[in-house]
């Protein structure tokens, strides 16, 4: 490492010398990211932690339901360096299983189950993964999935309510809004031309 | 290395580094819990906990970080009730509830969201897609109750009546507003000047689905527009490609869209939800879209059924112009006979004769009344009221009267030298110009001079300036037009697009000056002497301008064109009737749907009666047409009705138009 060498470069060369990158990107002088495979993400985890990427800072995935992918966001931290290293990676979507880091990061625990009750992704090595976290008796599918409705779920366990407060103002005689809404419902009996 | 990490972290754990004790004696970053209340949650414990715990409401305020998607805060002044948050909301927790104590105003719904927070999730969409950021997030989240109904809460500017820090705001990369309109192509100043090709192109379809994609659909503009038009729902069927759907929707309140998609004031746009705080939605270009997009065979579609003579009565209409032809149209399509009056050679009034060229040419103006005439209503043109048939004539043969002469009379100024033939008005001017650009006047035929002061700060004196710069470019390979008015730049009335688009064609301008003589030498006209106008209203807000005498200047030109108002012509009204219509102003006073006092089988519309733009004057039309409906419909015979028929009279009595709001430019 020479001192010409900016923090950034210096991960580059890193990452690089060490693995195949499918991707990379740099955000500013304090972030970038590097897309691995899936397999490789341990061995450049470990690597990144003994250059001094010691923090664990976040654990988080990214759903692509048309590419039938979740993508796995590691983001680590260097206290001498200060640069935010994130490792990402795409697994598969059907049977999401990442193998735990916590051998390499304890502190990513708490992390690994939050992303399963968020996204279902399974992390074998980790025993309380399928704990539950956050979400008190969940009964739906992990909430941060695209497929999640959350209308839906709002629907089933929070009926509509009136409001019902006294401060409800309407119009006497002919409200305004009401005579909106059946100009709305006029107007849309017109379509169907050409959709 | 790895033995190098082992000596300096034996545990390997995040807290493991030494220099993090040195934090052992530092202030902890974490709040203690005794001071984790707000005063309102506080008090909120202790009335229901039952260990009572005074110290609890000396405890401050806790801060939670920056950014914190807490509890709502709406900002009721600045909010205007268009409901876009409530749309968005991925688990339905927003619903509008109507505050009918808000002012009724312009530009704002008399509504506010109100939260149901046990489906709230915090994800703060409502607050990116805010049409005016009044909606923000707190650093509020603590929050309790037994009662289910205490979560539904309406946002206001304070949370439970405290004022409170600011969480989660939007910015510019979260916004989920497009502010920027899609531009739209004009035809270079230079190429523009040299005819009276239509300055305007037009939205491709592409362009025209992307600037529909930026309205959001929440129908604030219509209450300020004078018929009330399906806006959202004619751009959201632009939106889907349906061009047919939109069509129909416009013609349930517009007879005249394609005028009306060129030339309209468009108080809509002024009031759109998306002007608060970006460009506003291109309602009007929008509209011509689907106009200029709509093959002539589509019209058929827009009644499902043949027009035909319902009802046994006829109606004589004065004028052609916006507010006759709405009538028209509108009686046309309850079942009437509609005979229409025009005393020039083809119908539109303004349209045809006072708006330029360049900005509504023929095709488009023929377009609308081809559909007009298409459903049976009568047009007589060369027919004058008056002369060749009088209106005592009308009023025995038909059943009720319509007028909608306008204001087709030049004003002009009380001022030395102002009866030279080289002093032109306005409305002596544009028809002539308009009949020059569809070739019925020759160039030489046209009293234009090479040089040439426009008296005046509204739309029509650009249309005369503009107008001016084109024939004098034709006749003499050059313009020179100076435009002048009273009013400063910045109370100028005219519209921004006529300012910006007169100044690109090369229209000079001084404004702020006051007209005082017309200079003439050996019988020529050689400028205008005027004086700096120092205000033009007084503190009543009356027109009574101010003069300062020595700031004079002259001018020069070899004509003057003064556009300074118009003013109505009622020859035609014969003697035995002047003392039975009142007119105030030029104006004839009516009821609301333009029934004359005294003379129920008279209606009055447009510029004689309401004003001031061509929209107001189409709705004048429709809402006569409803007038003339109650007054003509129980007493006269008819025919056997469809079920068709039914429902499209009480569409036309339904989408009938309440006066709209002004709104204010924002
Ligand atoms: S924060 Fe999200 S869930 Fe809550 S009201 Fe706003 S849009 Fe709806
Ligand atoms: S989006 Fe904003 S302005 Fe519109 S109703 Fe909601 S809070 Fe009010
Ligand atoms: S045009 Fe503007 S005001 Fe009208 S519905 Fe669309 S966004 Fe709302």
């Amino acid at each position: 490492m020479t001192n010409s060498m900016t923090n950034v470069e210096f991960v580059q060369n890193l990452v690089k010398s060490n693995v195949n990158v499918l991707q990379e990107h740099i955000t500013d002088q304090y972030q970038v990211h590097f897309v691995v495979e899936q397999d490789q993400v341990h061995y450049i985890l470990n690597i990144l932690k003994n250059a001094g990427w010691i923090q664990m800072s976040y654990l988080s995935a990214i759903d692509w339901p048309e590419e039938n992918k979740f993508e796995l966001v590691y983001i680590v931290f260097n206290w001498e360096k200060p640069v935010y290293v994130q490792i990402r990676t795409k697994i598969d979507r059907e049977n999401p299983v990442m193998n735990s880091i916590l051998p390499i990061y304890p502190g990513s625990k708490y992390y690994e189950r939050e992303c399963h009750e968020f996204f279902g992704v399974k992390f074998p090595g980790n025993p309380d993964y399928e704990k539950q976290l956050i979400l008190e008796n969940w009964d739906d599918i992990p909430p941060m999935r695209k497929d999640f409705d959350p209308e839906a779920y709002s629907k089933r366990k929070f009926p509509q309510r009136e409001y019902s407060e006294t401060y409800i103002v309407q119009s006497e005689g002919k409200s305004k809004l009401a005579k909106m809404e059946a100009r709305k419902q006029r107007a849309e009996s017109l379509r169907g031309g050409k959709k | 290395m790895k033995d190098n990490e082992n000596k300096r972290y034996k545990h390997a754990s995040i807290f493991g580094p030494m220099r993090h004790f040195k934090y052992i004696f530092k202030k902890p970053v974490t709040h203690p819990f005794k001071i984790i209340f707000t005063r309102k949650n506080a008090s909120y414990l202790n009335d229901n906990a039952i260990i009572k715990n005074k110290k609890r409401l000396d405890s401050a305020p806790r801060t939670a970080p920056d950014n914190l998607r807490g509890f709502h805060t709406n900002d009721w002044e600045v909010c205007i009730g268009c409901g876009t948050c409530a749309d968005i909301c991925p688990t339905d927790a927003i619903r509008m509830v109507e505050r009918a104590d808000l002012k009724d105003e312009a530009g704002k719904l008399q509504q506010r969201p109100v939260i149901d927070y046990g489906r709230c999730c915090f994800c703060a969409l409502c607050v990116d897609t805010c049409t005016t950021e009044s909606l923000k997030m707190s650093k509020e989240y603590i929050y309790a109750s037994t009662d289910p109904d205490q979560f539904l809460l309406m946002p206001e500017k304070t949370w439970q009546g405290e004022k409170v820090e600011q969480g989660y705001v939007k910015t510019e990369e979260s916004d989920l507003l497009d502010l920027k309109r899609i531009p739209m192509e004009h035809i270079e100043p230079d190429e523009r000047k040299k005819s009276f090709i239509e300055v305007v192109r037009g939205y491709s379809k592409e362009y025209a689905r992307q600037e529909a994609a930026r309205c959001v659909e929440c129908g604030i503009c219509t209450s300020s527009c004078p018929v009330q038009m399906h806006i959202p729902d004619y751009i959201k069927a632009i939106w889907e490609d349906d061009i047919e759907g939109g069509l129909r929707q416009i013609y349930e309140t517009n007879p005249l869209p394609g005028v009306c998609g060129r030339v309209c004031t468009h108080n809509c746009e002024t009031a759109c939800a998306i002007a608060v705080r970006g460009e506003a939605i291109a309602i009007r270009w929008l509209k011509r879209y689907i106009i200029d997009s709509a093959p002539d065979d589509m019209y058929d579609k827009i009644f499902a059924e043949p027009v035909t003579e319902v009802i046994d009565a006829k109606i004589a209409i004065a004028g052609s112009g916006p507010s006759s032809l709405s009538a028209a149209y509108y009686l046309r399509a309850l079942g009437y006979t509609v005979d229409v009056f025009e005393e020039k050679d083809r119908p539109g009034g303004v349209a045809s004769y006072g708006a330029p060229q360049y900005r509504i040419p023929d095709y488009a103006v023929e377009k609308d009344i081809n559909f007009i005439k298409k459903i049976g209503v009568n047009i007589k043109t060369n027919t004058r009221v008056g002369t060749d048939i009088t209106l005592d004539e009308l009023q025995k043969k038909y059943d009720a009267v319509f007028l909608g002469t306008g204001f087709f009379k030049a004003r002009m100024l009380n001022i030395p030298g102002a009866d030279h033939k080289d002093v032109i008005g306005a409305m002596d001017f544009l028809p002539l110009a308009r009949d020059l650009a569809r070739g019925h006047l020759k160039l030489d035929e046209m009293n234009v001079l090479p040089s040439a002061v426009v008296v005046g700060g509204g739309d029509v004196a650009f249309d005369v300036a503009r107008n001016l710069t084109r024939i004098q470019i034709m006749k003499y390979g050059k313009a020179n037009v100076l435009l002048t008015s009273l009013e400063s730049r910045d109370i100028l009335p005219a519209s921004l697009d006529e300012f910006v688009e007169g100044g690109e064609e090369a229209v000079k301008m001084e404004l702020g000056f006051g007209p005082q003589e017309i200079m003439i030498k050996n019988g020529k006209v050689k400028g205008l002497k005027v004086w700096k106008c120092l205000s033009v209203f007084d503190e009543a807000g009356r027109f009574n301008p101010k003069f300062d005498e020595t700031q004079e200047q002259v001018f020069e030109a070899d004509q003057v064109y003064l556009s300074i108002g118009q003013a109505p012509d009622y020859d035609y009204i014969p003697e035995s009737m002047k003392d039975k219509v009142i007119i105030e102003r030029g104006k004839i006073k009516a009821n609301e749907v333009g029934q004359v006092a005294g003379q129920e089988w008279l209606f009055v519309g447009g510029d004689i009666f309401r004003g001031p733009d061509i929209i107001t004057g189409v709705a004048d039309g429709h809402r006569a047409a409803q007038g003339i409906d109650e007054f003509l419909y129980k007493k006269s015979k008819k025919k056997e009705q469809s079920e068709y028929y039914k429902e499209l009279r009480e569409a036309i009595h339904f989408n009938t138009p309440v006066l709209a709001m002004k709104p204010k430019r924002k």
